[in-house]
Parts: structure tokens; sequence; C-alpha cells
């Protein structure tokens, strides 16, 4: 009553009311208020969703959390760098012998759901705008598409996580949210990407380069089934790309990740990190972080400094190419000569090579999916169904300049399944995931020699997390 | 009128009579009267006011306490008052010959205080204010009027951070209430609320010779009316107004000039060689390893020595040095300051007016630094028609102000640290007239150390502010005993700044790109206010109530533009070069942008008096800002105090012993607003990709919305005592309080499930509690009097409750050190946070022996190992200091004999301690250092120092400058403020050369400092109002000595 009394007397002063006198928003800021308004905002919205593949806990911008704790968790590479205080935490991943508070797990958590925070946001919204249908459907199989797929990173990752499906307003209202068990989170994924592939365009134009396209949806949807050994489903799905005959494979290996194959004639990739150089904070270091440590060499073709190491090949994974295998040459250097003319016999990883860069500052995308690991998965659920899946892999091998397989049996094509897919997909961060995926990875790294613990088949939950809410229960063993 | 007046104030007074219209006196039959004023013990009273009623006509007593006037024939009656007697009127009944008595009055009493909203007789008061007259305030030579109420006031903590013309005054009232928000009282002028919005120090604006008086409301009681904006306190500053009858000219002015109070005694050329010869020696020994073949000797050459180690030829042979060049003498001077003010004031019955101009203009001691002010005040108050009374307050200024970058590092420019750091072997000039300097460096044994007399020429930063503060107010009294007053008023404030660094001016290279930076800042608030007031006394009951309603708005714009590849320095701002920045790039200021701010509130106060002793004070205030969040829009802010005059009651009336005796307790809630705008609003950042090939434009919410964000909340206890004894001589105030600070504004680390990974919420405690007193006694009442006014403050400040009780936040003041200061719970705000020095090893045996430092050898500083696992780092670390005094107190001593006065002001503050780093720097030989370190450094065990300062070395593997205890001070000091000899001009001889009044004085401020503080200044701080690391002493402007003298006539 007091309060309309004064608000009454704001009017006799040529104010408006009350409440609006109290609210100001930034003139000089933009406000989470007056967004979600048109088709624009939701493009600029999902291009930040997107963006999330840049965050450290995913790929960053060479040395994002997936890259240590899906290749250098694994036999496929290690650290090439000094054992200090500062790398202790790096070296860990390494050892497989972790401290909960280490960066790389935060990252990931972190990370991931931040990209799930941002298509929460989008979903959230869409409804209640409306605007060209079209594109509405694009973005909200855009959101649907790259929610499932950071949820799928963190179910494999962690296990059990907190599924958020709505943006969370109150900072502390996820506080006491628990874990939930993996089959809702992928009953949650399996219901995006199905969405997704209904949603998202056929095509993608070179103006929408780096965007998903409904079959990136449908090999998104195939792994998470061949992931669940829903093999059936696996297999249907992933027949419908190898059916489409939209994607295939490009005629030389190294011709997937070269920069010269533009987006326009690249029919393997179907979808990549998108990097750029030139000094506008979206250049990759893929390439150029993982030359040899602390090493200069006209070889590398990048100025600004030296590499550090990062994702050096194994003996273990060098010796895994077959002789005649293109790929080894078009993923590995095994030396360097140095710029005072000595030869090194340091290997390293040149399937992201860009010469003539700024260190930091490449123009090559990352894979996150494509077309031989389409091929790959295709074999594995049509062998795990018992039906021949020898077809697909040869595709593969044949590329790489290979004889056919001469495996005959199931559990030989499984082996050689593994050792295809670690040699055609080496350095794309997927090791840990197949290892994991088929119940191999104790086995295996044993025979590298590290002394894995049948529990680390999961990461821990980051410390950060587990301090913040109570109801968050660390994984068995850590 | 007085007939004295020359002709020429005549004319000027009869225009202005024109405009106001007052009524003379001057046309009636006359009569003389004199008389004999005494008080009760029979003593003459000179200086008694004596007034025929109602008009103008009036003189004062002269030394004999005789007086004589010419009064009109129509039963006169004569108002005689003094300050600390009782008025009284007179009626002079045809006598010609009046023998008068004054009697003795309870004077503190009597006085009106200014409270928010309104005044109240002291008293009545239940609260905790302190006033201070504006001849107080006007008595200190300064700027600012904050700087002059350092030590007059119990509870309020100034400490003059920087010694510039204008420079930042650090104003706490009991203690550091808020980690993350504001600390600052709110000031009131004139009515209007003020900030400090848009840039620029608002306080600079007013020139204290314009102040009536400045209360300082403390607790909960007397600030919780001014709500969300109440806890740090409120300073209430009223300027000065027209008074009916007593038209007056005046003109007030004082000149004179300032100095360095204290140099800080540097090594000279010769001392600054052997100790670097010294630094180089102890390196090369320590880092060039033994072999069978060869053994570090210190009688190396320096062909054989590294580079690090090598002796610069310059400084080869110390004995032909001498001297060399003192820096502080280049850039330190004598500097100027003046202040005139004329001003009128007066008025008749319906209309009284107070105008005055003022021109103040001080040079700073740091070469080409200053400040100058023009300022006016014009203060109309009129009553229109019977029950309507109209006014105006308006308080235009013009400030301009040269400044440097002076405090800091010498590679970001900071002169004074460039004039400690220069190698005293180079000369200000070269031979060939040009700048002595370090840069770029000479030999790969020294670094690049600019000339600070070359920065002080050639860096320019002036500023200009233009302030108008303007308020007018209608009061129509509804009923006798009811009235309504309205106010609208707005305050202006247009400030510019400019940056140019000249391509000549560089601290690494002969010469650099040049920059320039041009800044605007403009913030406009208005503010209307409407109240009632009730005002009645039924018998033994008096009641008081005031209630109303308040809408301000702060609007900010700023703009900082950064323009660089100049092709010359022909043009020196930002059209010379190429702009390449705006907005916010004028560094980390948060002003570059357009900010706007609203509040609107209910206000109420019921003050209610039975039997005059028995007191009551309730006020309440609701205040919406657009600051909170939508869930927390409105705040309730109470408060209630209960006062006991125990002095009125029947049991004390009957002794003569104690005139006043007061008990006070109050017990409110107010808020803190200081959290900044539009932090409740959920933000969007950029978060771009590459689609297409193409950078694209990603956006993303980079904030929470935080609907229920609000103001901290300060609950304040306050227990008090007003006591007055032997006939009013002797005044006693003592106050202790309990403030506890809630609901602060934390960034807090939130589950990355929400999307992100920070939040800004409102948790954690902070209290305050202390002890106040101030005392006031007239010693000497006679021919020679003399008044003493004492104050002492003791604060504990105390962090309860942080987001973790495992929180830490750190802060650091300057750049040198990161993380010097630590907030953390359980410990006062802003605690020094390091390694604990233990000594200084005096053998290498010793060193090995204690194991934690395995490369310190003889001469190194020895470290405290808290957590006993033999490797000093950085979990060693704990509190090494508190930069939070125990007390500080204020002893201010009048006496006056005849026509003299000489006035001492002295302050002190008392245990705390002080960063300094500039002892920190220079440690190794390449800069200069303090005579104090080469004097107390560890030379060999049988010259082992002081204990605090190592050996001398360069590349000391020890890294003995690490921040630690080492560089913290106690910084207790005892200062005499100001002294001040005045001269009042006897009457009849002021009458003869046609003055009223006049009075000439000399004063003298910062004449002396007490301390064992090492460094310029213990309050001086390169932390400004940086209360998470404050009293950070890294060539801060040091504070001045000052001499001037002035006249004060009245015409």
């Amino acid at each position: 009553m007091k309060k309309n009394l004064i608000c009454l007397a704001l009017l006799s002063l040529g104010l408006s009311s009350c409440k609006d006198f109290l609210t100001v928003v930034p003139e000089t800021e933009r406000t989470t208020a007056n967004f979600y308004k048109t088709a624009a905002d939701f493009n600029t919205a999902v291009v930040g969703t997107y963006s999330t593949f840049k965050h450290p806990g995913l790929y960053g911008n060479g040395a994002g959390a997936l890259i240590w704790l899906g290749e250098v968790s694994t036999d496929n590479t290690d650290y090439g760098f000094p054992r200090t205080v500062a790398s202790a935490g790096a070296f860990e991943i390494e050892d497989l012998n972790f401290s909960l508070a280490n960066i790389y797990f935060r990252d990931a958590w972190l990370g991931h759901y931040q990209g799930i925070g941002r298509a929460n946001g989008i979903l959230d919204q869409l409804p209640d705008v409306s605007f060209d249908a079209t594109l509405k459907n694009q973005y909200e199989g855009e959101a649907r598409f790259l929610r499932a797929m950071y949820y799928f990173n963190l179910v494999r990752l962690f296990g059990p996580v907190q599924l958020i499906t709505t943006q969370v307003n109150d900072p502390y209202g996820t506080a006491n949210v628990g874990r939930a068990p993996v089959g809702e989170v992928y009953a949650l994924i399996e219901n995006d990407l199905k969405a997704a592939e209904g949603q998202l365009p056929a095509t993608i134009t070179a103006a929408n380069a780096g965007r998903a396209s409904r079959w990136a949806a449908k090999a998104l949807l195939g792994k998470v089934y061949l992931t669940q050994k829903k093999y059936d489903l696996a297999s249907a799905k992933l027949k419908e790309i190898v059916d489409a005959n939209v994607h295939s494979l490009m005629p030389n290996y190294a011709d997937a990740f070269s920069l010269a194959t533009s987006f326009a004639n690249n029919r393997e990739v179907m979808l990549a990190v998108q990097y750029k150089g030139g000094q506008i904070g979206q250049g990759g270091s893929f390439y150029s972080q993982w030359t040899p440590f602390s090493a200069l060499s006209p070889d590398f073709g990048v100025t600004g400094g030296a590499g550090d190491g990062l994702n050096r090949p194994t003996p273990n994974l060098i010796a895994a190419y077959a002789t005649g295998d293109a790929r080894r040459a078009a993923s590995i250097a095994l030396s360097y000569t140095s710029t005072t003319g000595v030869v090194v016999n340091e290997p390293y990883p040149v399937k992201f090579r860009q010469t003539g860069i700024i260190r930091g500052e490449s123009d090559v995308d990352f894979p996150v999916l494509r077309y031989a690991d389409v091929l790959l998965m295709y074999a594995e659920a049509l062998n795990e169904l018992g039906q021949p899946a020898a077809a697909p892999l040869n595709l593969v091998r044949t590329r790489a300049r290979l004889a056919n397989t001469t495996a005959a049996t199931q559990p030989a094509l499984r082996l050689a399944l593994e050792q295809e897919r670690r040699v055609e997909l080496a350095f794309e961060s997927q090791r840990w995931f197949d290892l994991v995926r088929t119940n191999r990875f104790e086995d295996v790294m044993r025979a590298h020699g590290k002394p894995v613990q049948p529990f680390q088949v999961l990461y821990p939950l980051p410390q950060r997390e587990t301090d913040l809410n109570k109801n968050l229960a660390q994984n068995p063993g850590y | 009128m007085n007939s004295s007046l020359t002709g020429f104030w005549k004319v000027g007074l009869l225009i202005l009579s024109l405009f106001f219209p007052f009524a003379p006196a001057w046309a009636q039959t006359k009569q003389t009267v004199a008389g004999t004023v005494v008080d009760a013990s029979n003593q003459p009273l000179p200086g008694v006011t004596v007034l025929v009623k109602n008009t103008t006509n009036g003189t004062s007593t002269g030394p004999d306490g005789t007086f004589t006037l010419t009064v009109a024939t129509d039963n006169p009656i004569l108002v005689l008052s003094y300050i600390g007697f009782k008025s009284q009127e007179v009626p002079v009944s045809g006598r010609s010959q009046l023998n008068l008595s004054m009697v003795g009055d309870e004077q503190a009493l009597k006085e009106v205080v200014v409270v928010g909203y309104g005044t109240q007789e002291k008293k009545d008061l239940t609260g905790a204010i302190t006033t201070v007259s504006g001849q107080d305030v006007a008595r200190v030579p300064v700027s600012g009027f904050d700087q002059a109420l350092q030590g007059q006031v119990a509870g309020l903590q100034i400490s003059s951070s920087s010694g510039s013309p204008g420079g930042n005054t650090s104003i706490l009232i009991r203690g550091v209430g808020s980690v993350t928000g504001g600390n600052e009282p709110l000031f009131v002028i004139d009515g209007f609320p003020v900030s400090g919005a848009g840039g620029g120090n608002p306080l600079n604006t007013i020139n204290p010779n314009d102040i009536e008086s400045i209360d300082v409301l403390k607790d909960a009681s007397a600030t919780a009316i001014y709500g969300s904006r109440g806890s740090n306190g409120v300073i209430i500053v009223t300027t000065k107004r027209g008074k009916a009858g007593k038209s007056q000219i005046g003109l007030d002015v004082y000149a004179g000039y300032q100095e360095i109070s204290k140099k800080l005694e540097m090594m000279n050329a010769q001392e600054f060689a052997l100790f670097t010869i010294d630094a180089r020696n102890n390196g090369y020994l320590d880092n060039t390893p033994s072999t069978p073949t060869f053994t570090p000797r210190i009688t190396d050459p320096n062909s054989v020595r590294p580079t690090n180690f090598r002796i610069p030829t310059s400084l080869l042979d110390p004995a032909s040095l001498g001297e060399g060049t003192d820096w502080q003498d280049a850039i330190f001077r004598k500097a100027r300051i003046q202040s005139y003010q004329v001003s009128a004031s007066g008025g008749g019955d319906n209309v009284r007016f107070g105008v005055s101009a003022g021109y103040f203009d001080q040079q700073g001691i740091v070469l080409n630094t200053g400040l100058q002010r023009y300022s006016v005040r014009a203060n109309v108050d009129a009553d229109v028609a019977k029950r309507l009374r109209v006014g105006v307050s308006l308080l235009p200024s013009y400030t301009r102000q040269q400044d440097l970058p002076y405090t800091g590092h010498y590679g970001s420019f900071g002169v004074i640290q460039a004039a400690l750091a220069q190698p005293p072997n180079v000369p200000v000039y070269n031979p060939d007239g040009s700048y002595g300097t370090s840069v770029p460096a000479p030999d790969a044994q020294s670094v690049s150390v600019q000339s600070a007399v070359k920065i002080a020429n050639e860096y320019k930063n002036p500023s200009t502010q233009f302030r108008l503060l303007g308020n007018t107010y209608a009061e129509y009294a509804l009923l006798p005993e009811l009235k309504f007053r309205t106010t609208l008023g707005a305050d202006l404030n247009f400030f510019r700044s400019q940056i140019w660094i000249p391509s000549t001016l560089n601290t690494a290279a002969a010469t650099g790109p040049a920059l320039a930076v041009a800044r605007r800042a403009e913030s406009i608030s208005w503010l209307n206010e409407n109240t009632l007031n009730y005002q009645r006394t039924f018998g033994q009951h008096a009641v008081n109530v005031v209630g109303g309603f308040t809408a301000q708005q702060e609007m900010s714009d700023a703009i900082a533009i950064t323009a660089n590849n100049f092709p010359d320095d022909l043009v020196p701002n930002i059209n010379g070069g190429i702009v390449v920045g705006g907005a916010n790039q004028g560094g980390n200021d948060p002003a570059g942008r357009f900010q706007d701010y609203t509040i609107l509130s209910l206000l109420a106060r019921a003050n209610y008096v039975f039997m005059d002793r028995y007191l009551l004070t309730a006020t309440i205030r609701r205040d919406g800002s657009s600051r909170f969040g939508d869930n927390n829009k409105w705040g309730t802010f109470p408060s209630a105090s209960l006062g006991w005059r125990v002095s009125e009651e029947a049991f004390l009336k009957q002794q003569n012993v104690i005139n006043d005796l007061k008990l006070r307790a109050s017990y409110g809630l107010t808020g803190n607003n200081a959290i900044g705008n539009y932090r409740a609003i959920g933000q969007l950042g950029n978060s771009n990709y590459i689609v297409g090939d193409a950078l694209t434009p990603g956006l993303v919410r980079s904030s929470f919305s935080n609907p229920n964000l609000g103001w901290e909340t300060m609950k304040q206890l306050d227990l008090g005592l007003d006591l007055a004894v032997l006939n009013s001589r002797v005044i006693f105030t003592a106050d202790v309080y309990d403030k506890r600070n809630s609901n602060m504004l934390f960034n807090i680390q939130v589950p990355g499930a929400t999307g992100l990974t920070n939040a800004v919420v409102n948790l954690g405690e902070v209290q305050n509690r202390g002890l106040e007193m101030a005392l006031t006694t007239r010693n000497f009442v006679g021919d020679f009097k003399w008044t003493t006014n004492a104050n002492i403050t003791f604060n504990r400040n105390k962090v309860l409750a942080l987001s973790t009780d495992a929180e830490r936040i750190f802060a650091s003041a300057n750049g040198q050190t990161a993380n010097s200061n630590v907030t953390m719970v359980g410990q006062p705000i802003g605690v020094f946070f390091g390694r604990r020095q233990l000594g200084i090893f005096q053998t290498d045996a010793e060193a090995t022996e204690y194991g934690a430092q395995p490369l310190a050898r003889a001469g190194d500083v020895k470290w405290k190992d808290s957590d006993g696992n033999r490797v000093i780092n950085d979990n060693d670390r704990e509190v090494i200091g508190n930069p939070h005094p125990k007390y500080f107190f204020g002893f201010n001593n009048t006496f006056a004999y005849k026509a003299f006065s000489l006035d001492i002001m002295t302050n002190g503050m008392v245990g705390f301690d002080v960063y300094n780093g500039t002892f920190m720097l220079n440690n190794s030989g390449v800069q200069n250092n303090t005579k104090y370190v080469y004097d107390n450094r560890w030379i060999s065990a049988s010259q082992p120092g002081d204990g605090r300062f190592g050996r001398s070395i360069r590349g000391g593997r020890n890294n003995n400058a690490q921040y630690s205890s080492q560089y913290i001070f106690d910084g207790s000091y005892l200062r005499i403020r100001t002294v001040t000899l005045a001269y009042t001009l006897p009457a009849e001889f002021s009458r003869s050369i046609g003055l009223q009044g006049a009075r000439v004085f000399a004063t003298g401020a910062n004449l002396l400092t007490f301390t064992n503080y090492p460094g310029y200044d213990p309050e001086a701080s390169t932390a400004g109002d940086n209360l998470l690391a404050p009293r950070s002493d890294f060539g801060s402007y040091p504070i001045a000595r000052s001499y001037t003298a002035g006249v004060s006539v009245s015409f």
C-alpha cells in the first residue's frame, strides 16, 4: 500500500512504474534477459555450443583432456616431456596413477557440462519462439546432437553422471543431484540422436562446414548402440550411412586430414572440430605442440618456439603398422634433423601436419567422426552378430595399401578390427574408448607393461565436484 | 548596519539589499548602553556576543568583559550569547549601565546535531554521532575535507595513502566491514548522497572553507535511516547558509609552501659501488663451482666472470665516486599552496543568503604535479509566504589536476621508485644537457632505470573535473507542528583526463612507441525526497516524527580511447596517432561503459522523549534498488535506540558536579549496496567458433542470473555514555560497539553440472568490535584559556565466515609481490601472509644444519619451516603482520590568551604493520637502495647487521628477496598534524580601518612525525582503497610538510 503510494508519486514525476524504475539492464553488455528471441540469437547460441569442442576439457587447441584421456592413457602414446613438479599431473595420466584433483578430469567434467548447459538453454527456449521452421528444426537437432555427444563422452569417461536436461538457473541447483544410472543417460542420448537424425539437414553447405548433418547423427547413434552392445541396432543404423553413399573414403589416407582437400572435396570426414590460423584465437596446435620436446627443426615447418612432445607415439604403436601400410608414414615421423644438422631418432605425429605456420596457428581440423570409423564400426557390429564382416574392413585396408584381412573367425576378426582401428584412428582420441568398449583395456595395458586396475575402465570423478556435492559418490576403487 | 563600513561596501550592500529586503534599523532614536559581563565566579567574559533582539545591531565584549552599544530607545532587549554559557535576554529598561553575569551551560547539549532527514538537539540524541565544526575542518591546509577530519573523530580512521594533491584518502568508520563490497562511508552533502561514479574524487570538489559542519553518523540508530547505504557509516556535510541579521562579507586567504617531510637516506655513489661490488662478489662465489684447477676468488677480474657477476666499469673505483646524485632532490621540490575565498552572507527575516567564491592552488611536492580548484557556493533560503519556505544550494566547482604515475615500479614509470632506484653515480643531467639515465641499460651488469626527472617532465596526465551539486527544497507548514518538505537535486559530474607518453620516454630503450589515452566520464545523479515532519510537545511528552519517500537515479557514461602508431610527437594526444581501441581500453577501468542505477526508498523515524529524560528513537527504511535481484528487490532496515538522561532524575538533581549523564543503547540493521551494478543479471559472453571456414560469433551464458542477490547486511549494537561534569568543563563520551556484516558478496565455485563454474552470491560474515572515547576539557577559562579535545578508538576486526572455512582470498597491492595479503576465517581482513624470517644464517654450518634451505649460505635469510617438513615452500607461509591499528587517537589543544590563540593538533595510530616493498626491490646492487639497508645488512659473522637484511648478493641461490616478514615493519606513529598560531586584531583597531574583524594566522602542518618506520611515511600506501591488501608502501607519494600564513577578514 505504502509502496503503491510512492509509485503513484513517481508517476506524477513523469516516471514509469515502480518496477520499471527499479529494473535497469546493462546497455553495454549482453544479458540473458533479452536473448533467445530471434533465429539469429539461436544461431549464435548453437555456434557457442559447438565451440565447447575447444574447451580444454574436450579437444582444446591441441592439448585438451580428450587427448590425454583418450590416447596418452593407452599404449598408443606417451608424454615426451621432462618429469617435473609442473608436469606431474600429466604423467599421472600416462602412468594410470591418478590423483582425484587432476585437472584433466576436472576439465573434462566442466567442459562437457558446459556444452550440455548451452544445449539445454537452447532446447528450453526454442519452443517459446517462432521463426522459420526449417531453421528451428535444424537448431533443435544440433542442440540435441551436441548434448548427446557430450553426454556420450561423459558416460563413457565417468560412468553414471548427473543427468541435467534443462538450463540450471540456481547456482545451487545441482548441488544435491546424484548420479543417474548409465541406462538413463543412454536413454537420453538415444532419444536426442533419434530426434536429431530427423531434424538435421542431409547435406551441409560449404558456408555451414563444421556443423552436424543427419549422417553425423546416425554415425554417432551407431557408435552409441555399438558401445551398449546393441549390435543389431548398430549395424542397421551404420548400414544406412553405407547405403546412402553420401560419404566415402578418400583415395589417399593422408588426404582425409590434409588442408589441401577442402571441405567440398573431403567426403570422408563427417564431423570435425574446426580450426583456423591467423591469430584470431581459433588456431590448432595439434601438430606443432606434438613435435618433440624443446626441439627445433626445419623438418617441422613451424616457427615461434618448440613443441612439448605431447602424444608421442610409443614403439608399440609404431610396430603395430604392418609393412607397406601407407598410414604409418602419413601418421608418424620417426626422426627429425635438428637445426645443427643432427638426425634425432625421436618419433612424433605428423597426421595433422601443416607447414609454414606459427606454432599454435594451424588450420587443420580435428576429426571427431569419419567414414573409416563408420566402416570399422559396421564391421564390428556385423561380426558380433555373427554375420560376414570382412568387406567393410577390407575397404579400409585397401585404401591403406594392404591386402584383405586373413581373419576368418569371429574372435580373429575382433582382434583384426582392434588392430585396424588402432592404426587407422591413431591420435584421434579413440583408443581408450575402443579398448574399454571391447573389454580389452586391462589385457592390452598389462601386455603393454602398465599396472592397470580393473576399476580403471572408468576415470575418477573430479574432486572439485565431489567436494561441492555430497551426493556425488566417487567411482569404486578411487 | 555597521556605520564604519567603507563607502564601497555600503554601495555593495545597498545593491544587495535591493535583492534581499532585510530591514535596516538606522532611522530610530538612539541611546548608548554600556555594560560588563562576568561569569559565575565573577571573572569578566571577553568575546560575548551582545545583540539587540530581532536586529542585526550588536557587538561583542572586550578583553575586560565590557561593551558599549548604541540602541534604539524603545526598550530594546539585549541577547547575550557565548559558547559554553546559557544565552540570556536582558531588557534594557532605560538603563545605561548594565552589570550582567552569565551562567555556564551544559554547552554541548544545546548543540543541534544534523541527523539524516532532520536535526536533533544533542541532549535528545540516542545514537552515536560526532559533530565537527567547519572551523575545525578549515584549519588544516589541505585540498579535501576528508584529510582534515583525521584525528578529530573517535571511530573515524583516516589514512592519507597518497600525499599527492587531491590524492586518495582511505576513510573507515568503525573498521573494515566488507570483504568484497565497498567500505567507504556514505557522503551526504547538503542532503544529497553523492558517490564517486564517473571518475574523479568527489570530495576534492568541495572547498573546506564552505563547510559549516560535518556530522559523522556511526551506530545503527543513526545510519539505519540511510538503509542499504548506511552500513559503512554516514558523513553528513552541511555547507554554510546565511543567518538572519548578520550581514557579513568575508575574505579568507592563506598561502605558503610545502616540502617533503622526510627524505630517505640513500646510499651515495661510493656506498652504492661498494654494495654492488659486494653483491657481485657474493653472487660470483656462490654460483661458480670450484674445480680441481680453478677456485673462484673475489679478486678475479671481470674477464673470467660470467656477465651477471661482473662489476660495472663505472663502479670499479668506489673511492673516486664520492657522493653522487641524490635523486630525491631532483624530483621533490618546495611547492606552493594557496587558497582564496570571498564570501558574503546575511539576510533579513524573509530571505537569507550565503555565497562564496574560492580558488585553491596546490602544487605537488613531486615535480609537475598539482591541483587547482575554482569553487562557488550559493545558498539561499526564502520565506516566500507565511507557511512556505523555499531554498537552494548550489556547489559548482572546476578542478584541474596534474598527475604522474608516481607510485609503483619504475618499469611502469613510477617516478618515486625511479628516483630511489637510479644508481647515484648517474647525474641528473649529463654535461651535454641531456637527461642522465640508465635507459637503455649501460651494460649487461645493470638494468634500465629511466630518469625520474625525464618522466616527470615528459609524461603528461592532466585531468579536469567539473562538478555541480545542486539541491532545491520547498517546505510548507501544513500545521504549526506539521511540515511537508520536498527536495529536488542533481549532482552533475564531468571528468576528463589524458595520458601522453612520448616516443622519447621509455623505460627500457632510448625511444619507444608513443602512446596516448583520452578518457571522458560523466555522471548524472538526481534525487527527489519528500518528507513529512511532525513535532509536538504534550505536557511531559515530546514527539518528533519524520516519514517520507525518496527516489534517486545515477547514470554514468565513460569512454577511454587509446591511440598508438604515432609518426612523431608533434600532436601529443590521440589525434596524432592511430586510434586502436575504445570502450574498456583504458586499462582495467570498469567505468569504461554506460551504467545506470536506481534506488527508491521509504523512510520513517520517531523520536519520543518522556519527562525530558527517557528517550526513544526508532527508524525504519525500505530500499528498493536496481542492483538487487528480483526476489530481493526491497530490503527493510530497522533500528531502535533508548536513552536515559540519568542526570535529570531527582537523585542527581541535587548536586552540582554532574551536569549531564546519559546512557544510550542502540541496535539496528543497515545494508551495504556497494555491490556493483548489474551483478544480479545473467550475462552473455562470446564463445566464437569456425563455421564455413570463417570466424563466426557464438554467444553463451557467462554468468548466472541471481534473482536472490541482495545487499550486505550489517547488524550493529552500540552502548554509549555521555557525561558532562564540573560546570560542563569536562565532557566525556564513550561507546562500545559490535558490528557484524553478513551476506557479503562472494564469487563462489559451483558444481560444473550447472554449466558454469562460478556464481556471485551473498555469504560470509565479518565482525568489528570496538571502544571509542572522546574527551573535551576546558582546562582554563579565564584570560588564559586552554581547551583539550582528545579521542581514542580501539577496533578489532575479524572474519567470521567465508564461502568455506578453508577459503583464502589472496590479494596484492603492487605488481611486485603476488599474494602479499590474505583474508581468511579467524583473522582480520587483509593480513600480511608470507614466510616468517627467523634471522640470518651466521655461518655456512648453521645453514647446513638447518637443512630446510639447502642453497643457503652464511648471510642468507633464514625462514621458518612452519610445517616442519624441512622444505621451505608456499605451505610454510603464515600470518606475518596486521595492517589494522590496535588503536588510533587524536589529541588537540587550543591555548588562547587575549587575542592570541595557539592550536596544536596531533594524531597517531599504534600497533599496525606496513609492508615496505622499496627495500625488497634493491638487494642485488643493481638499483640503489637506502643507507638503512647498507648499514644493516649482513657482511660477516662479526658484522652481522640488524639481523633483518641478509648479505648483498646478485643471483643469490637462496632468493633472499623473497617476500617475507623481513619487509614488514611496525608503522606506529605520532604526528603533529597542525600547529596554528593566530592573532585577532583588536576590535577597535579593526573598526578603525573599516573592518568588522580580522584574524591573522600561521599554520605548520605535518611538522613532526615520531615513528620507527624506516620508509617515507607509515600512512603512505600504494594500496589506496584496496582493503584486501592495505598498507603496502612501494614508492608511495610521501606526505608533505607545509608552512602557510593567512588572514581572515570580515567587513
